[in-house]
């Protein structure tokens, strides 16, 4: 028992002058300053000592960009804790409650805070951003592409914009739910009071934050040209901006990998009492599958975009044919990343939709047991599939039949994922609230996502639709309208808890159909000009594809609008939405058992958990299975280490 | 509950009770069965009519495969969607939507119909495996009287040659009813050889051969394009050929500078003085 | 986890205002040693994902040998009537010699010699000796990381060729930089190890607190050795 006497809450606890030490100082701005600066004195070394020489352009770009990504993150105090580590001034309590957002208001969200929900929060309105830049790209191509031979823009700035459209939501993808949800609600779920590295938490967040502007930088550098897959030798001929944009997948790549670690490690290490791994809500299963997964994929991107940099800037020839380099090791090591990655991005929003399936069916996860197995079997078949994606490359045509076998399979533990959600609609109670609206959305479009996709399984066939429309359908099927719609219903379902309001659900609901429909017309148009024998990543083509560009971009502008007021929703909601209590949708897992908004420590009382959340209509023994339709009391507050334990708070 | 006791569960809900078609599983059978009528017939009449014409073996191997593969998924797609369906009109809540409605019962699995679900998705993988692999195994088939053609990609354009015969050309041109084998390289960078009709493709790498075949099958013009993105005017590049008879064959190739020796070796026609 | 008490480490404060050794970042209150479990998982993955990296650097460089059965690995297949070129269009006529491997294994053995002593380190803080002990072996430590360092950067202006001489040099000067830049990493780490030492942070029998930086030292070690291997009998 601690003899000093604690204050109610720890977010309360006053702090002295000096807590915080460096980080009092430290902001957005400071790390803005900061990056702005060093790039600049970067480029001054650079570009004095090596502008002359042959490889000068890409050396000096990556150089300043590096010096960018440093500086932003020194000034935003990233690295305080390990340089005060290896100095011996280790962080003072005062120090690390300071770090954890003590004391600092609204201020703490542009700063270098330690709590899982900011960086949660964080993360959000990142990835709401990236979808915004991406989004607005995308507009631009199907723009272009309302008529066969569009001056809306040059064919060097359109391919500049398809690379960085791709490569943006693919950044934004990954991090959709693994970093708003993971982090902020999944510690909550499993009992504890954080994730089990808080500094690299906010680490990795603001790393990936200082990758955007590099990212972004491609456009003033020339464009790269070569799609988001960047498919050496073309990359290594592009010009500088190339060099950025492989900088920008490293910076990436060490972000996921620390977040990948803590997400982890937490799951492992930091369960509450009584929470087996058996009694794990299945979202936790899912974000920590997805980023095992991440942690095998990321070393391979940065194995290439690394070889990237030197061919280009200091001359190897790791890609270039002619001194008996090869396109095609490119192509190897990149799909060997880029073929799990696709999982790394599909499995937590999918787990996270399971728990929207089962609240609002008011049923069990349906075969969990199944389906945490497929979860297994998924990530480890994807790293055994990825020379589909090279199936007409022409390399190793005798693995042509492995690889068809091995992405055939996929199918099986994919498939269980459909007969998890159609066992927990089975009978069930079906609330149709507007999260429930997205899995069922869901349902729909990951079906013929998932189908398209074994047509390209199958060698011959792709050999036909290898590098047209139909791909490029079919994984905007799979990834937007499955993976990003299940994010979608992720963020309705824990809205409430992050931002302590309820979801408007009339705009919401508009904002759906507007969605649903506006996929189905932009992807259907897109798969007809695959069928129809469009090439991917053109600025212009055959009038023979007019109608179904006009299709497909004309449901782009309606999903955009879609978009839009979802945007619309969820801002209007944060500001002026009902205060929502702490467990609107009666819900079983322990995030719903803490009170809106949720403390610091999360727990005020260690929770102790004697099931899995998902006892719906089950008589659970001590009478602790509430009655469903008894609106549930708000937990009490109740100070720590006095000894109490709540009547309904902590227990499951 | 144990597994038989599911299995006899599952059993209860198909064949015991009220009329079939009066029972959840009655009616979610019947939403089936439309959906599943609706997919069979987009199958059918779809890959005819928005396929572009195919002109080879390997195209007609596409065009089966497609259907074949869109027969197959229908009634699976259909029955996920027909308990989805089923579920908003039977399981809704209706009442207050404040409120959550009653729980559902604590049904956590059910191991017969996974281990039935499991095996009807390992059946298909293995047909969809089997068909697949056959028709793989069948184009990889050499024949003994096969045109070489050698295709070069570049920045951008295609450039044609055909061995034996010194014609170099912008044009494609193919013997009907001939197998064809197709060596492709690059100059440059990696692009890819489409020929969108003939129903495959390969890419074109710097430094390396590669090899596809096929045997056109059907008179008539096509369109070569690049299919793996090569640079700024990647839309642009593009071919045109055509499939036409052994003599009207050797007759282009005399016109491309060939002899008539050459063209008349080349094309297997008989030499004439034209 | 109790339910109700909150735990602290023993050493919460030593009266020097230097703060504890348990960690309190954002509440979360834990002993020691279940940090040093985390820490240890954590430095585990890490490993996996960077043992991932070192195969795919391997599977690079065998790939890259095996494909050039024309001779264009170490050029020996240029001559003056076909000529190589280097990137900047000048023929290379002839074959690129190989590097000498005694830099790369001596880089190794440093880095090894390195990861031994801060295992003897280790050894110490758990026989609680004094901080003159484990701070005079932890500075050898830093000695022989610096000196990798150091024969790692000669070694690259020793070398027979550049980077622009073909897939051999390329790769090989890619293990090169990837030891370095490893290195690089944990000779901050083994700085920071040192001065930690010498303040006497080791003394209290926390000798964990090494252990979790010895098995990082190891792998490194370990992966530099087998760059070094594959570089040198590979050729």
């Amino acid at each position: 028992m601690t003899t000093d006497v604690a204050p109610r809450l720890l977010e309360d606890t006053p702090l002295g002058s000096k807590a915080g030490g460096f980080y009092q100082r430290q902001s957005f701005l400071t790390g803005l300053g900061f990056g702005v600066l060093l790039a600049f004195i970067g480029w001054l070394i650079s570009h004095a000592t090596l502008q002359g020489s042959n490889w000068g352009s890409d050396m000096v770009v990556t150089v300043t960009m590096a010096c960018w990504v440093v500086g932003f993150n020194v000034g935003m105090g990233t690295f305080n804790a390990p340089i005060r580590w290896a100095l011996g001034h280790d962080q003072s309590h005062e120090d690390e409650l300071y770090a954890a957002g003590v004391g600092q208001g609204n201020k703490r969200y542009w700063k270098f805070c330690t709590d899982h929900k900011v960086v949660g929060t964080q993360y959000l309105v990142l990835v709401i951003v990236l979808f915004a830049v991406g989004g607005s790209l995308a507009m631009m191509i199907r723009t272009q592409l309302i008529t066969p031979h569009s001056s809306f823009l040059d064919p060097n700035t359109y391919n500049a914009i398809v690379t960085i459209h791709g490569m943006c939501m693919i950044i934004a993808t990954i991090i959709m739910v693994t970093g708003p949800f993971t982090n902020f609600i999944m510690p909550i779920m499993i009992g504890a009071k954080d994730m089990a590295f808080p500094r690299l938490n906010a680490m990795s967040f603001w790393i990936v934050v200082s990758a955007v502007p590099c990212l972004l930088a491609t456009f003033f550098l020339g464009g790269v040209d070569a799609g988001w897959t960047t498919y050496a030798p073309l990359s290594v001929q592009a010009p500088a901006a190339m060099d950025t944009f492989a900088l920008t997948i490293i910076t990436f790549v060490v972000s996921v990998t620390v977040a990948g670690i803590n997400t982890i490690v937490t799951i492992i290490t930091m369960r509450a009492k009584g929470m087996t791994m058996g009694r794990l809500p299945i979202f936790t299963w899912g974000s920590m599958i997805g980023s095992a997964l991440g942690l095998y994929a990321m070393p391979a991107f940065l194995l290439v975009m690394t070889m990237m940099i030197t061919d280009r800037a200091v001359g190897t020839s790791f890609f270039v044919a002619a001194q008996g380099g090869s396109g095609w090791l490119y192509e190897n090591i990149f799909w060997i990343m880029g073929h799990p990655e696709v999982y790394v991005i599909l499995l937590p929003p999918v787990a996270a939709m399971l728990e929207v399936g089962s609240t609002f069916a008011r049923k069990p996860v349906f075969g969990y047991k199944v389906v945490v197995a497929s979860f297994v079997a998924v990530a480890a078949l994807s790293i055994m599939v990825w020379a589909h994606h090279m199936f007409t490359t022409g390399w190793a045509p005798d693995l042509a039949g492995p690889f068809m076998l091995t992405t055939e399979l996929i199918s099986i533990p994919t498939g269980i994922i459909f007969l998890s959600v159609i066992g927990t609609l089975w009978k069930g109670s079906i609330w149709t609230r507007l999260p429930m609206y997205f899995v069922y959305l869901f349902l729909w479009n990951f079906i013929i996502g998932g189908v398209t996709g074994i047509y390209l399984s199958d060698v011959p066939a792709d050999q036909f639709f290898h590098g047209d429309m139909f791909v490029t359908a079919h994984f905007h099927y799979t990834l937007l309208g499955g993976a990003m719609i299940a994010a979608t219903a992720a963020l309705c379902y824990w809205f409430p808890k992050v931002s302590g309001k309820m979801f408007n659900e009339r705009i919401g609901k508009t904002a759906f159909w507007i969605i649903a429909i506006g996929i189905q017309i932009t992807y259907v148009g897109m798969f007809w000009e695959g069928f129809q024998g469009m090439p991917r990543r053109v600025a212009y083509y055959d009038p023979i594809f007019l109608r179904s560009n006009q299709m497909a971009t004309g449901g782009a502008y309606l999903l955009m609008i879609g978009w839009v007021v979802l945007l619309y929703a969820i801002i209007h909601s944060w500001r002026n939405g009902k205060p929502a209590p702490a467990n609107p949708w009666h819900a079983k897992s322990l995030e719903w058992k803490v009170p809106t908004p949720v403390p610091l420590e999360n727990f005020l009382v260690d929770p102790v958990v004697t099931s899995d959340p998902y006892t719906y209509g089950e008589q659970v023994p001590d009478g602790q299975n509430e009655p469903s339709t008894t609106p549930e009391p708000e937990p009490e507050l109740v100070p720590a280490g006095s000894g109490e334990q709540s009547d309904t708070g902590g227990q499951v | 509950m144990s597994f038989e006791e599911q299995a006899d569960e599952i059993e209860h809900t198909i064949l015991d009770g009220k009329p079939f078609f009066s029972r959840p599983a009655g009616k979610i059978f019947i939403i089936w069965l439309v959906f599943t009528v609706i997919g069979l017939l987009l199958s059918f009449y779809l890959p005819h009519h928005i396929l572009p014409t195919l002109m080879a073996s390997t195209g007609t191997d596409v065009f089966r495969t497609v259907v074949v593969f869109s027969v197959l998924a229908a009634p699976v797609a259909a029955f996920v969607y027909a308990v989805a369906v089923y579920s908003l009109i039977a399981w809704r809540h209706k009442g207050n939507q404040d409120e959550p409605p009653e729980d559902g019962p604590p049904m956590r699995g059910n191991g017969p119909m996974t281990v039935l679900w499991l095996t009807v998705s390992s059946v298909l993988v293995v047909v969809l495996l089997v068909w697949g692999l056959a028709v793989w195994s069948s184009q990889q088939v050499s024949h003994p009287d096969t045109l070489q053609v050698n295709v070069t990609g570049q920045q951008w354009l295609w450039t044609f040659s055909y061995p034996g015969t010194g014609v170099e050309s912008r044009t494609l041109m193919l013997p009907v009813n001939r197998p064809v084998e197709f060596n492709v390289t690059s100059v440059d960078v990696t692009h890819g050889f489409w020929p969108v009709s003939l129903g495959t493709q390969v890419d074109a790498n710097p430094g390396e051969v590669t090899v596809i075949r096929t045997t056109p099958n059907m008179l008539g013009g096509f369109t070569v394009r690049c299919s793996q993105l090569c640079g700024l005017y990647h839309a642009f590049m593009y071919a045109s050929g055509a499939v036409v008879t052994p003599t009207q064959f050797s007759t282009w190739l005399q016109s491309q500078g060939a002899s008539a020796t050459q063209a008349s070796q080349t094309a297997q026609t008989t030499p004439t003085n034209s | 986890m109790a339910i109700t008490t909150v735990e602290h480490d023993g050493s919460h404060d030593d009266g020097a205002g230097h703060g504890s050794q348990a960690e309190h970042a954002g509440g979360l209150h834990e002993t020691a040693e279940q940090r040093d479990h985390k820490e240890r998982l954590a430095l585990w993955l890490f490993i996996g994902g960077d043992a991932l990296f070192l195969i795919l650097e391997l599977f690079t460089w065998f790939y890259l040998r095996a494909l050039n059965v024309n001779g264009l690995w170490r050029g020996t297949a240029c001559s003056k009537a076909n000529p190589c070129t280097d990137g900047l269009g000048n023929p290379i006529t002839q074959a690129i010699p190989k590097a000498n491997g005694w830099y790369s294994v001596g880089v190794a053995v440093l880095l090894i010699v390195a990861a031994l002593l801060i295992w003897a380190a280790e050894r110490s803080a758990r026989n609680r000796d004094s901080r003159s002990v484990i701070g005079g072996v932890t500075g050898l430590a830093v000695v022989a990381l610096l000196a990798a360092i150091a024969l790692g950067f000669y070694q690259f202006q020793a070398l027979p060729f550049t980077t622009i001489d073909g897939v051999y040099a390329s790769t090989y000067e890619f293990f090169m930089g990837s030891t370095l830049v490893h290195a690089i990493l944990l000779s901050f780490i083994g700085f920071g190890l040192w001065n930690r030492a010498r303040m006497g942070r080791y003394e209290d029998g926390k000798w964990y607190r090494v252990r979790v930086i010895r098995i990082f030292a190891a792998w490194i070690a370990i992966s530099a050795s087998i760059l070094a291997l594959v570089s040198t009998f590979f050729a």
